[in-house]
């Protein structure tokens, strides 16, 4: 652990720029994004939140992942070149822990997907603690805390007269040699423990009930209700940094004398869009706004957990300030908790009584 | 499971042949290239992408078993802009091939017990690949039943194999169509109604089905009127899909995934399905 000044890091981070393309939270036309930095000072400190998650950076909203070319008789496929090495600076912990659930859901899960496998190879993470939550960041709730290094290579920490500086992994060991710095002596504070950290008044603080209780209130009317105020507009996936859903669709971009030059694109897509599990033929199997609402919370929660043994929801608190209806995450799992409290009382109850036959609720 | 190293770039194969096999519904045969060929080693029940360069893919059942011929075969029906590509292309002509893709119907599991085979329309495609089995491999099977069914007799498919399917040992073939017209002499009513005609014994037999959703959910009933039970009844399951290796997230049934879980279900793990299927 080491601690280095505001005008030491600054220059490591002009070196590392001059060496990788470096991706950090900057403001463009008022809106903090994560993009290319060409100069330490364009970073925009202060965000705490990017309005959408970096993920875009190994998963990009739009990619290409074949060329094709068709001459008369004869198709050749080639695949995109690498972008190579490049650095996600000042990522938070709740982003960084979001990328672990894509990791498993889109490479430990076999085969893997190669376009995200290679980007995620090659990118150095280098996280930001953060000092104090925002009003609906929950990340403490689902297990993370906002200072938090297991998921980076470098994790810098905010202190009075510049940053404590820890290299997690042999790549950050790396990634840090030439900074000016200070050995402090200690050993780096284990994660949500630091007096920060313990201070910080969450005023977003939800139970996240298991996935194991999910199934039974999954034909609650509860769904339908709150999927009346839902516009199915997707902003909610578009800014989640765990939503993984994508679309691929093929583009003629050129054409001449017996030639023919295609793109096949991958893009974002989302559960809760009208047509995404129409048929050719029209058969859809979730054809209600409430069915498609349900399946992004049971995603989350039940099916990411279960199928691949990763967490669904960060805590980011995105979604909850993008929806423009007010449809709050958190209180839907309050909500959720609270079904689950009512059905264990209930269950206490029934044991209570001679046994009757239970009740299938017709399913939507 | 596929063997490339990047398991979203199709092989390349050249369209051998184009055949009607019905009203809207043709039977497309590929040839993989030589370098690719031994890559795709499927079984019945397992599905692969086919790609019209230029308008997409979609995921379509193996209508063929691989020890017959080299040509991998499809049953698909003009229905979206994909098959409709696929329709307008002609032999020589050269497609992607991405797969094969999914779970294969237990035939081995099936060894020395009856079988009754219930296929509806276009349904029918993956299930030609368990009847080639059975009857090319009669002596492993007990009897075999094929219910086989469509709206109208136009649009029955695979109706040139129908006299080698009853010509071989211990089978049988029962057609119907919803509606007839002036030339058929055959039942007439829904595969439910001839599947109670018919009404197999569930002694040490089982079911496979395949069709539409709400065809595959009346059968099963009826399967149950028979005393069946959903441990022997197997269906295959389509979905609209977009990568068949479970990461675009599309094809869900609350936890399970057609494309990796599937397609090849028993009746016992849909009905457990969080979300039901029809």
């Amino acid at each position: 652990m080491v601690t280095t000044t505001r005008e030491s890091l600054w220059g490591w981070l002009d070196n590392l720029i001059a060496r990788y393309p470096v991706i950090a939270p900057r403001r463009v036309e008022g809106v903090p994004l994560f993009r290319r930095i060409a100069a330490a000072d364009e970073v925009a400190w202060d965000v705490l939140r990017t309005v959408v998650s970096p993920k875009a950076w190994l998963f990009p909203d739009s990619e290409v992942i074949l060329e094709i070319e068709k001459r008369a008789g004869d198709v050749t496929l080639s695949e995109p070149p690498s972008a190579g090495e490049q650095i996600l600076f000042a990522i938070r912990p709740c982003d960084a822990r979001a990328l672990r659930s894509l990791d498993a859901m889109l490479v430990d899960h076999s085969p893997p997907d190669v376009y995200f496998a290679r980007r995620r190879r090659q990118v150095a993470l280098v996280g930001l603690a953060c000092r104090q939550p925002l009003v609906d960041c929950f990340c403490t709730s689902t297990g993370g805390a906002p200072d938090d290094p297991g998921d980076m290579d470098v994790m810098l920490y905010e202190i009075d007269k510049g940053y404590l500086v820890q290299a997690v992994t042999e790549r950050g060991t790396s990634l840090l040699s030439g900074l000016t710095a200070a050995e402090t002596g200690h050993a780096p504070p284990a994660p949500g423990s630091r007096g920060e950290s313990r201070r910080m008044a969450f005023q977003t603080q939800v139970s996240v009930p298991e996935p194991a209780a999910w199934p039974a209130h999954f034909d609650d009317a509860y769904w339908a209700r709150l999927a009346d105020r839902c516009l199915g507009c997707r902003i909610c996936t578009y800014v989640c940094p765990t939503c993984r859903c994508f679309d691929v669709r093929d583009y003629v971009t050129g054409a001449g004398p017996g030639i023919v030059q295609i793109q096949r694109l991958r893009a974002w897509d989302a559960c809760l869009a009208e047509t995404y599990r129409r048929a050719a033929g029209g058969h859809d199997p979730r054809p209600l706004k409430a069915q498609r609402l349900r399946n992004r919370f049971y995603c989350k929660f039940l099916y990411v957990p279960e199928d691949f043994g990763a967490i669904g929801c960060v805590g980011c608190g995105r979604c909850i300030a993008a929806c423009p209806v007010n449809i709050d995450l958190s209180e839907v799992l309050a909500e959720v908790a609270q079904m689950v409290a009512r059905r264990q009382q209930e269950q206490m109850e029934v044991f209570a009584l001679p046994q009757t036959e239970g009740k299938v609720s017709e399913r939507m | 499971m596929t063997k490339v190293s990047n398991p979203m770039k199709p092989y390349l194969g050249t369209l051998t042949g184009v055949k009607d096999l019905a009203s809207g519904i043709k039977l497309f045969q590929v040839v993989l290239d030589d370098a690719t060929r031994e890559c795709f080693d499927y079984a019945p029940g397992q599905f692969a992408f086919l790609s019209a360069f230029g308008v997409g893919e979609a995921p379509f059942g193996l209508a063929s078993v691989p020890w017959r011929s080299e040509e991998l075969e499809f049953a698909i029906m003009e229905v979206g802009t994909v098959t409709s590509a696929l329709h307008r292309m002609e032999p020589g002509e050269i497609v992607g091939v991405r797969g094969p893709l999914g779970n294969c119907f237990p035939m081995d599991e099936f060894k020395g017990k009856h079988v009754v085979v219930l296929g509806g329309g276009i349904g029918g495609a993956p299930l030609r690949s368990v009847i080639q089995t059975i009857l090319d491999r009669r002596a492993d099977y007990g009897r075999l039943d094929i219910l086989w069914a469509a709206r109208e007799p136009s649009l029955l498919i695979f109706t040139d194999e129908y006299d080698e399917w009853r010509a071989a040992p211990d089978t049988a073939l029962h057609l119907t169509v919803d509606l007839a017209d002036g030339n058929w002499t055959g039942h007439v009513g829904l595969i439910t109604q001839l599947l109670e005609k018919v009404s197999p014994s569930p002694e040490n037999t089982i079911a496979i089905i395949c069709g539409p959703p709400m065809m595959i959910k009346f059968t099963a009933l009826t399967l149950l009127k028979l005393d069946f039970v959903p441990e022997q009844m197997i269906m295959t399951l389509e979905a609209k899909m977009k990568c068949g290796i479970g990461k675009c997230g599309r094809c869900n049934m609350g936890d399970r995934f057609v494309c990796i879980h599937g397609p090849v279900f028993t009746c016992t793990e849909v009905y457990d399905f969080l979300e039901s299927v029809v």
